[in-house]
């Protein structure tokens, strides 16, 4: 089976990570290993995921997620999560995931102006 | 891929798990479920097929379009060989977990479905049935 | 044509305006043959096939040579088959002499499509039962019709139990009312957010103000809208918490996922204004 690509680029000091509409496992695995990847070899803010495509979202993906944003956090950057669907958004909180640390923004457009902004202490969360 | 009101998904591989959610999607689709329920449908999908390709190894998910007369509804059935589950209730309660973090699996399908039937004996195996049918 | 059509002739006017009974026959051939909305076969008295019509090809999708002596079970969907369904009309026509059904049936390639069906028991002179006379009509047309309406009457529905009302631009306001049960949180958080995505709205007023009490259910409803409402990226402002709701909530130890609320609807709008001057159409919180 062939899995769409993911698409990985450096803008405006952010990583910028778009998926595609339904990633299998290695897809949704690769996600991982290549913002990390990146965030070595670039001096990027943090990370930006585009989940504008994305049908589905299970409890791999979710997980997945949270542990990047985790990595991410770790590294000194934050996550920002652009674009869910209403439909993955309802059924992410149905189904009870967790994304982690993450903020969200409706738009990548608005993600990367949300990143540039001055630092902001960001209120701990559950 | 399938056509007709019913069919198979083989369960063997990590990748076979997006392939039964493709299934799933087409299927959904064709029912004519709205773009939230064909998610729900799918992601429940996918978590039961996780079970099985995590916990059994290897099974299989049948699909069968459901009508009782007033409405339409896809039937899924999870059959897997594995070590089956214990205690179903146990399973079943929200927040369980068994190892990995990626318990919900049981709980999460049931939330997002309408029905949902377990069959299962330790050491023969697990049969996940759920259903969801068009809100009229 | 087969025995049991020619019978249908002879029982009940042995010619037709005055034809010849070969001309008759032939007059009743052509009108099968083209009433193109309904698809008339015939089966004998166990429910095989024994007459073909290019009408029932075209709405069933089987030619004449693959489907003459199948039993005609194989038109009707797998679970009503397993259900008895088909023994059961036979019975009932033979019974009563007509049966009138509405429901699915399935073509050659699989689909299904919602029908009308007359099944007619046909008997000879003597009163014998020689099979059964089978006429199908297509209500998929009709049935997508009604669906519309209903859909409409749905949409009309939906718009009454879940209002959202933009009261400004980026601002979204649900004046709830009654009780939030799981099929109107459903229906709240579908119709709130794609209004809120439509819209690129960054702000959503829940107002609570209408709604006579809180329980452990609608609290949970509540916190899963707010979840929902923050992971496409916008954020959710609680109004109309009244004493006595607050005081429910704290004593149900119920955690609003950090939400901001307020009691009234007009102190909600000046935090859903600062809110908009702070974030530039993004939101600001854990998903």
């Amino acid at each position: 089976m062939v899995s769409e690509p993911i698409s990985v680029i450096k803008v405006r000091n952010v990583l910028l990570v778009s998926m595609p509409a339904d990633p299998d496992d290695s897809t949704v695995a690769a996600l991982q290993d290549r913002t990390l990847d990146a965030m070595s070899k670039h001096d990027v803010r943090g990370l930006v995921l585009d989940l504008s495509k994305v049908e589905i979202l299970d409890s791999y993906f979710a997980r997945t997620v949270a542990e990047t944003a985790q990595m991410v956090g770790l590294m000194g950057g934050e996550t920002i999560i652009a674009g869910m669907r209403p439909s993955v958004a309802i059924t992410a909180t149905e189904l009870g995931v967790t994304l982690g640390k993450t903020r969200t923004a409706m738009t990548v457009e608005n993600a990367l102006d949300l990143a540039g902004q001055a630092e902001r202490k960001v209120k701990a969360r559950r | 891929m399938n056509e007709g009101s019913q069919g198979e998904v083989k369960i063997q591989t990590e990748a076979d798990i997006a392939v039964a959610r493709r299934a799933v999607r087409d299927v959904a689709s064709k029912i004519g479920f709205g773009v939230t329920e064909i998610a729900r449908i799918v992601t429940a999908a996918s978590e039961l097929g996780r079970n099985v390709h995590k916990y059994a190894g290897s099974g299989v998910m049948r699909w069968n379009a459901l009508s009782n007369g007033t409405s339409s509804g896809l039937e899924l059935r999870f059959e897997d060989q594995g070590p089956g589950i214990a205690d179903v209730n146990e399973a079943l309660r929200e927040g369980h977990t068994t190892g990995g973090g990626l318990g919900m699996g049981l709980p999460g399908a049931k939330r997002l479905m309408d029905e949902m039937e377990i069959a299962s004996e330790v050491g023969k195996g697990t049969t996940v049935t759920v259903r969801k049918w068009r809100r009229r | 044509m087969s025995v049991e059509a020619q019978t249908i002739v002879r029982g009940q006017r042995d010619v037709v305006m005055g034809l010849t009974p070969d001309a008759s026959m032939e007059l009743l051939q052509i009108l099968v043959d083209n009433i193109k909305e309904y698809a008339i076969l015939t089966l004998d008295t166990r429910g095989y096939v024994t007459t073909w019509t290019p009408t029932a090809k075209r709405l069933k999708g089987y030619d004449a040579d693959e489907v003459m002596g199948k039993h005609f079970s194989i038109f009707y969907p797998k679970e009503e088959v397993e259900n008895g369904k088909c023994e059961r009309e036979l019975e009932m026509a033979a019974r009563e002499g007509r049966l009138e059904d509405e429901s699915w049936r399935v073509r050659k390639d699989g689909t299904r499509f919602w029908a009308s069906v007359t099944l007619t028991a046909l008997r000879d002179a003597k009163g014998n039962l020689k099979g059964f006379g089978k006429i199908t009509r297509d209500l998929s047309e009709k049935k997508q019709a009604e669906e519309r309406l209903r859909q409409q009457g749905r949409d009309i529905m939906e718009m009454a139990t879940v209002p959202v009302v933009q009261v400004w631009e980026g601002i979204l306001l649900v004046p709830l009312i009654g009780m939030l049960d799981s099929a109107r949180t459903q229906q709240l958080m579908e119709r709130l957010l794609q209004k809120l995505t439509e819209t690129a709205s960054p702000v959503a007023l829940l107002d609570i103000t209408g709604v006579p009490t809180i329980d452990t259910q609608t609290a949970q409803h509540l916190i899963e809208t707010i979840k929902a409402v923050r992971y496409i990226g916008a954020e959710v402002v609680l109004t109309g918490v009244r004493p006595v709701i607050a005081q429910t909530l704290v004593h149900l130890g119920v955690d609003l996922s950090g939400a901001t609320t307020r009691s009234s609807l007009a102190a909600g709008l000046r935090v859903a204004f600062s809110l908009m001057n702070m974030h530039v159409g993004a939101s600001n919180g854990n998903a």
